[in-house]
């Protein structure tokens, strides 16, 4: 199916997230990692108020801090004052500078900036590399893949192999795309490794921005995966991505190392689990473990007493490409009428699907939704759920307006169920409100 | 070469005409927080709940930053929809223009605003779009104000946005309409967002004392009142750092004499509501605000004594930036909390006079950011509680530290003398809240000699 846009000149009510954002969130997964958007102040500042508001932790980012003339002059002067900064103060293992939108249209090159930094100061054991991520292409899932890309780029330049792999067939790398959550990413490792497989995640996002009590404060990333663990994934028999835009990344490892990999698209309800079981048991000659077999019975239960409130209903969804097409999967199953299916960016995942997919914003939602009975969407959609009248079901970026959504889990048996029991809550809270005010009072 | 950095907008003071404090700071690379200029003009004008906010240039300045202000509204809520040219890669390199003019029709046709806000962003401004020029021919053709705000976020820090945004209302909306009504007494409060709807208790003060609200420049304001605010008798500015250069210009201007204040605390309400009868010059209304502080402060300190008990010799550390800094200070001394460090990182000179003013010789200045400093100083004075942004907020978390979140995402009003009420009762709430207990016990099966073995 074609991908739609309708027209009109402005975005009402936003849907993109800026790529630069993604990059942020990704250097969230490494362990003692500063990601430093070369930009001005407001480029790191609105993505670690966001963040922070989403997952209710610490965020470290950093700036270059750009000012009008340091832009017109030399903006590397600034990037060089950071890293000095952010080198001599934390010593982080792994830096990442991310080009805006400001530095992109002024045309700076802090790509050989950061080559000759790196040579002059003879900086080896860390990892350091760069990204362009302006806000005018993409959303947040391309500014998080992107990311992933490049640092899977540098994690192989630093390794400096070359052919000379000794492959571990018992150890595979995730590679989990922006719009899982940290509970998300936890599922799928406990899952993977139920399979008696060893799971290094990249980036890892379950570990960093779960919640966690440690002690002992850092500006830089708290939890992730640590640089050593990143070392050794070029070491896995196998990759496994989640999510179509974390292809490319996968392809990187394949390129380079030949590590064979497999994409899942869908990440969301009983055939895409079915999908990813079926070939963890395939490749691991292990029978799926007992307590999957509970859950996918668990599931279909579920699935059939729930199906009453599903019978009839309609439901638009408003989020990033790659969750989209999971979502919309996930609907199928449960016989939901799509009303409207709205991305922020054109990608070949939402471009082949079988709906019709819009580019556009909340906006369009309301318009293209109208009359549905669920919406889907980030926090920035409640007001446009009330509007329309729909019952409001909290996904993707950035959720405010819940308590622990990042420990939500919408993969495996396990979270097709959390879904399913959630979406059907609230349109049973729905339909009492509804009837509560046809009422006659007497 | 050695880059210019820019001398003129430095050698503004901060918040004044003419250079009398140190200039704004230039941010340091590597070690810089906080928001842009663009931010900061987005702030002061945003509370204008009724008219449209378009932001020109690529679509993230506005996705990452609409809807995460706690400025409330009492009715319209068109301030809040989030509004972006969304340049693409081709409107980069062909110009933008056309895509503003378009904008601005389809908001104007769409949603009949009384006025249309324009924010230029880094790149419009960095491609030289002619933004003033977009807004004044939509504005002659479609008859309603389109005021564009020059203030894209690397001419500097979130200060440097708000003062232009004040320059924005001098020059396109104050004074361009009149009252409904002749008020000889109106009284306007510059600075003043409404976060929390603080604003609502504040003007139920007023309203009580019989001084009118002209202008609220701008929390919850409608966009009609602001162009009228030069018939007001009096300017209160209540954050300074942000917004005082728009009071001195009004001064000049129109002749209506300002000051400084603040409603944290009894004390600096009481303080605020005399200076703005001294100011209105009306012997009746003065009587009336005496005996209005003096009733309101009996009954605020008969409420507030269970709470001073436990408060009373309580430390606290204060992160805040420009007048919360010192203002805050007077509301906590008023509930027996020793500050024991307190945040100068985006205090003019004044402040920090304040500051010094209202705190021991003891109490330790935080001249920068950097959680690891507010954390360091807590620990090493023993801090009981820590009150700061929501930014430093879940690292106060992570050190286990009780916190009480006064800045602009915080859901809780604290202005004025019931506020004061709640800003003890959340202090209290905070530090007697069962979890610190329970987070720093360990589990049963880490404590030593729990089994005889």
């Amino acid at each position: 199916m074609t991908v739609k846009r309708r027209s009109k000149p402005v975005s009402v009510n936003p849907l993109k997230i800026g790529q630069s954002l993604g990059g942020v969130l990704a250097m969230q997964g490494c362990y003692r990692a500063m990601p430093i958007v070369h930009g001005s102040q407001g480029c790191s500042a609105f993505p670690k108020a966001l963040l922070t508001r989403h997952f209710r932790e610490p965020i470290a980012v950093q700036t270059s801090a750009l000012q009008e003339m340091d832009v017109i002059f030399d903006a590397n002067r600034n990037l060089e004052e950071a890293l000095n900064a952010v080198l001599s103060k934390h010593r982080p293992d792994i830096i990442g500078i991310i080009g805006t939108e400001l530095t992109d249209v002024a045309g700076v090159d802090y790509q050989s900036m950061l080559k000759s930094y790196k040579r002059e100061r003879n900086m080896r054991g860390g990892l350091a590399f760069s990204v362009t991520l302006p806000d005018f292409r993409g959303s947040l899932e391309s500014g998080y893949s992107v990311t992933v890309e490049a640092m899977v780029d540098e994690l192989i330049q630093q390794a400096g192999l070359r052919g000379q792999r000794n492959v571990n067939s018992r150890q595979i790398t995730l590679l989990p795309g922006s719009y899982l959550t940290p509970g998300d990413v936890m599922e799928l490792k406990e899952i993977v490794s139920s399979f008696g497989f060893e799971v290094i995640a990249l980036p890892d996002i379950s570990t960093s921005l779960s919640g966690h009590l440690l002690t002992g404060f850092s500006p830089l990333t708290r939890g992730g995966v640590p640089l050593d663990s990143m070392l050794q994934s070029l070491q896995s028999g196998l990759t496994i991505a989640f999510g179509a835009s974390m292809e490319r990344p996968a392809r990187r490892l394949h390129n380079a190392l030949g590590t064979p990999y497999k994409v899942f698209q869908g990440t969301m309800g009983l055939k895409a689990s079915d999908e990813l079981l079926n070939f963890l048991h395939q490749i691991s000659g292990v029978p799926v473990p007992i307590r999957y077999c509970w859950q996918r019975e668990n599931l279909l239960d579920c699935m059939l007493d729930a199906h009453f409130q599903f019978a009839g209903v309609s439901a638009l969804a408003a989020l990033e490409p790659d969750h989209l097409r999971s979502v919309s999967e996930w609907l199928d199953e449960l016989g939901v009428e799509q009303k409207a299916l709205i991305t922020s960016y054109e990608t070949p995942v939402v471009a082949e699907m079988e709906r019709e997919v819009w580019v556009g914003d909340l906006d369009d939602a309301e318009v293209l939704g109208s009359g549905a009975d669920l919406w889907i969407s980030s926090s920035h959609g409640i007001a446009g759920a009330e509007r329309i009248g729909a019952a409001f079901l909290a996904a993707g970026f950035p959720i405010w307006n819940e308590l622990g959504s990042y420990m939500n889990v919408s993969v495996g048996y396990r979270g097709a169920m959390e879904w399913t029991n959630k979406a059907g809550n609230l349109l049973m809270r729905r339909e009492a409100e509804h009837r509560e005010s046809r009422v006659r009072h007497r | 070469m050695e880059p210019i950095r820019k001398e003129e907008l430095d050698d503004q003071a901060c918040g004044s005409l003419a250079p009398k404090s140190k200039p704004c700071p230039r941010p340091k690379p590597g070690e810089a927080a906080g928001g842009c200029s663009f931010d900061g003009a987005q702030i002061t004008l945003l509370p204008i709940m009724d008219a449209a906010h378009l932001v020109h240039g690529p679509v993230a300045c506005a996705g990452n930053s609409w809807e995460s202000r706690g400025s409330l509204s009492s009715g319209p809520s068109l301030s809040q929809y989030g509004f972006a040219t969304d340049l693409s890669n081709n409107d980069i390199i062909f110009g933008g223009e056309k895509k503003l003019k378009d904008s601005i029709d389809y908001i104007a046709g769409r949603f009949a605003p009384p006025a249309i806000f324009v924010y230029s962003t880094c790149v419009t401004a960095l491609i030289g779009e002619d933004m003033d020029a977009v807004c004044k021919e939509a504005s002659d053709r479609l008859a309603i104000p389109i005021v564009p705000v020059n203030s894209p976020g690397f001419v500097g820090s979130k200060n440097l946005g708000n003062r232009l945004a004040g320059d924005a209302l001098l020059q396109y909306v104050i004074g361009t309409g009149e009252p409904e009504q002749e008020t000889p007494l109106g009284v306007n409060l510059i600075g003043e967002y409404n976060i929390a709807g603080e604003m609502w208790d504040i003007e139920k003060l007023m309203n009580q004392a019989g001084i009118t609200l002209l202008s609220r420049i701008t929390g919850d304001a409608r966009y009609k009142e602001i162009t009228w605010a030069h018939r007001a008798k009096a300017n209160m500015v209540v954050c300074s750092r942000a917004l005082l250069g728009l009071a001195k210009q009004m001064e000049s201007k129109y002749g209506i004499p300002y000051f400084e204040g603040s409603f944290y605390g009894a004390k600096e309400t009481t303080y605020s509501l005399r200076q703005m009868a001294f100011l209105l010059n009306d012997r009746e209304m003065e009587r009336r605000v005496d005996r209005l502080t003096e009733r309101e402060e009996n009954r605020l300190a008969h409420d507030l004594r269970p709470y001073r008990k436990i408060l009373k010799g309580k430390k606290a550390v204060l992160y805040t930036g420009g007048v919360k800094s010192w203002s805050v200070i007077s509301a906590l001394k008023e509930l027996g909390i020793q500050v024991v460090g307190v945040g100068t990182n985006k205090s003019s000179d004044e402040d920090v006079q304040r500051i010094a003013d209202r705190v021991g010789d003891d109490t330790e200045y935080i001249p920068e950011g950097g959680a690891s400093r507010i954390i360091k100083t807590v620990k090493e004075r023993k801090a009981d509680i820590m009150i700061a942004g929501g930014r430093n907020m879940y690292v106060a978390m992570k050190e286990q530290i009780p916190f009480v979140d006064i800045n602009q995402e915080r859901h809780k009003a604290y202005a004025g003398y019931e506020g004061l009420l709640r800003l003890a009762k959340e202090l209290v709430d905070s530090m007697v809240n069962p979890i610190w207990k329970l987070a720093s016990s360990p589990a049963p099966w880490d404590k030593e000699g729990n089994y005889d073995r």
